[in-house]
């Protein structure tokens, strides 16, 4: 009896938390996961991968091609391309998380709350929505931050003001379905409280499609953060950051395609890591009935 | 057992059509389906009360209105004595602690992502029904009680058959310990080879506890099996309440005699032409006049145009709203 308590606990304990073991997680979800791992770390940890400091000038080696001593070539400063692209996982990892994690939680929060409510508020709430919607994305965001003033303090902003709508609205439509289940109203006839029956009930079977999106968006985020940079509206030169390393090289793209590309490249691994990150947590995620 | 536990008194409940915004420009007034015109009745306590009628009838929006899952349109119901049409909040909470609800669709009943354990505990704990430290063990008692096997507890519902889930929604409806269970199509989503496992079940479990069932079904043989009362359902209205074997052997509404004619039999003698309702289902949202099943009726004559019945006693605890009262039809 005391024996077998213990396996049986840990037993009960494994099957409460219900993590599926390291062999049974869906591929990408594996991919996504090393890629954006290994990412992570680089952000953190970025001198211990750069071989040279990313803002020190070296005229005697300026536009140089990869080589052993400089594998990504060097800019028209003698700045080495791969340091520099190094020190950039630090400035965009960033961009990724802070410019989506807001949004995020605030729109899956509205979400929730007007797909429940419905009527007149989801009426009302479909129309800001539609209004934010009209203008397309970047423009807007390029209007909001021309005001503040650039920087990526005020790119947050921007982002914020405009990303949520996104969360939002996913987040309504799928509550509105859950609501009308028959587990909503079995909360309801216990008498629970409307917060705990959206947050606790609706929210985590509802929730899925917006985690989804976040890991898009935080490709997304990328992307858009990369543009603003190389519009001079995100981060400023002589950071290093991979928009404002290719807007760089955008004069010598013939000359010196080395300074480009790979800031580019950086870009699309970290963005598949995101897309394979958010496809694996949609398989895992799934709801069983 | 004569003791009311729950009245329900000309309770009305109306389902509004959404107007477009030309319909509401040209002025169309707002049409409603009338899923409830006044509803009256009892539930006594200790028993098993069952509400019978065809699809649309209304019946689900009376089982949802019993628990408060809905609000009234109208009338009011009363839980031994206090008028609990209008209970909000620790109010509405507290009656709902006496009266649970078991629904009809174990798939969607059902929190996918919460085990059997979590859906438990949170019911309990909301209700406060038994210090943190005693849960656990309460829930291995109210398992046992349903016949779950043992280790249910930490499994999520999609590990479970549906008479296995069926049994979790029993089961979460009694860890509040209520008075009265109101089942709505209990058994209707369920195998026919299980139908039975549950019912019983739910028999056993109400002579353990002393429970009031309000039993709500399609399934007239199920309904006579299990229930003391029966009270026949059409069109939003209560047409006939008997006793369960004086309903089935001496029916006295039209609409009773044709749903029990409608009922196929496997005794030859017991089957004859069904003499029954003729047409559809009137539309919920324009009524009749008068007698609601008046055009539906073989035996409908001026009166039943102009002037609705009212339930009238027709012997003892039975009551049936028709104009006609005779012993027995002719079938013609």
């Amino acid at each position: 009896m005391s024996e077998s308590a213990q396996p049986e606990a840990a037993d009960a304990a494994r099957r409460s938390v219900r993590l599926p073991r390291p062999g049974h997680l869906p591929l990408p979800f594996i991919g996504g996961a090393l890629i954006l791992g290994l990412s992570v770390f680089v952000a953190a940890f970025p001198g211990l991968f750069a071989p040279y400091d990313p803002l020190a000038f070296d005229y005697n080696a300026v536009l140089q091609g990869p080589s052993a001593a400089h594998p990504f070539g060097t800019d028209n400063f003698g700045r080495d391309v791969l340091s520099r692209v190094i020190h950039a996982y630090t400035i965009d990892m960033q961009i990724a998380i802070f410019a989506t994690i807001f949004p995020f939680v605030f729109g899956t929060a509205v979400g929730a709350l007007v797909g429940y409510a419905g009527g007149i508020a989801e009426t009302i709430f479909g129309r800001v929505v539609d209004a934010v919607i009209t203008f397309p994305f970047l423009v807007l965001v390029i209007a909001i931050v021309s005001v503040l003033g650039p920087g990526l303090g005020n790119m947050y902003i921007a982002v914020g003001l405009v990303g949520w709508v996104f969360y939002a609205r996913i987040t309504a439509a799928e509550v509105r379905v859950q609501k009308r289940l028959d587990y909503a109203d079995a909360g309801r006839a216990m008498g629970y409280t409307h917060a705990r029956i959206i947050f606790r009930h609706l929210l985590p079977n509802a929730i899925t499609p917006a985690i989804v999106y976040w890991m898009t968006d935080m490709a997304l985020a990328i992307l858009l953060g990369s543009s603003l940079g190389y519009l001079g509206l995100g981060a400023q030169p002589p950071a290093a950051e991979w928009g404002v390393q290719i807007a760089e090289a955008k004069n010598f793209m013939s000359t010196a395609w080395w300074m480009g590309v790979f800031p580019g490249l950086a870009i699309v691994v970290t963005g598949l890591g995101f897309s394979l990150l958010g496809d694996g947590l949609a398989e895992l995620l799934r709801t069983r009935r | 057992m004569s003791e009311t536990v729950l009245s329900v008194e000309d309770v009305r409940k109306d389902f509004p059509i959404t107007r477009g915004v030309l319909e509401r420009l040209r002025g169309r007034p707002q049409r409603a389906v009338h899923a409830l015109n006044g509803v009256s009745l009892e539930v006594k306590r200790g028993e098993t009360l069952g509400i019978v009628g065809e699809s649309g009838c209304g019946k689900s929006t009376l089982a949802r209105c019993l628990v408060r899952l809905l609000d009234l349109d109208g009338g009011r119901i009363v839980h031994e004595g206090t008028d609990v049409s209008g209970l909000t909040g620790p109010d509405r909470r507290a009656f709902n602690r006496r009266v649970q609800m078991i629904f009809q669709d174990p798939y969607s009943s059902l929190n996918p992502r919460m085990s059997v354990r979590q859906i438990l505990t949170e019911a309990m704990r909301v209700h406060d029904m038994r210090p943190a430290a005693e849960i656990p063990a309460r829930i291995e008692e109210l398992l046992d009680l349903v016949r779950l096997p043992a280790g249910s507890a930490d499994k999520r519902p999609h590990e479970f058959s549906g008479g296995q889930r069926q049994r979790i929604g029993i089961a979460r409806a009694l860890c509040v310990e209520p008075e009265v269970l109101v089942a709505d199509e209990l058994v209707s989503a369920l195998d026919v080879s299980v139908q039975a496992q549950v019912v019983n079940l739910l028999l056993e479990l109400q002579e353990r506890l002393h429970l009031t069932v309000v039993f709500v079904a399609h399934d007239l043989r199920l309904v006579r099996h299990i229930s003391h009362r029966v009270a026949v359902m059409y069109l939003g209205k209560v047409v006939e309440v008997a006793e369960a074997e004086e309903l089935f052997e001496r029916p006295r509404h039209p609409y009773t005699q044709a749903l029990l004619h409608a009922a196929p039999s496997l005794d030859p003698a017991q089957r004859t032409r069904a003499v029954a309702a003729r047409g559809e289902l009137p539309s919920p949202i324009d009524l009749p006049s008068g007698c609601l099943f008046r055009t539906r009726c073989p035996h409908a004559f001026d009166r039943c145009v102009v002037e609705e019945p009212a339930l009238t006693p027709r012997g003892t605890g039975h009551v049936a709203a028709c104009h006609i009262d005779a012993p027995v039809f002719e079938a013609s």
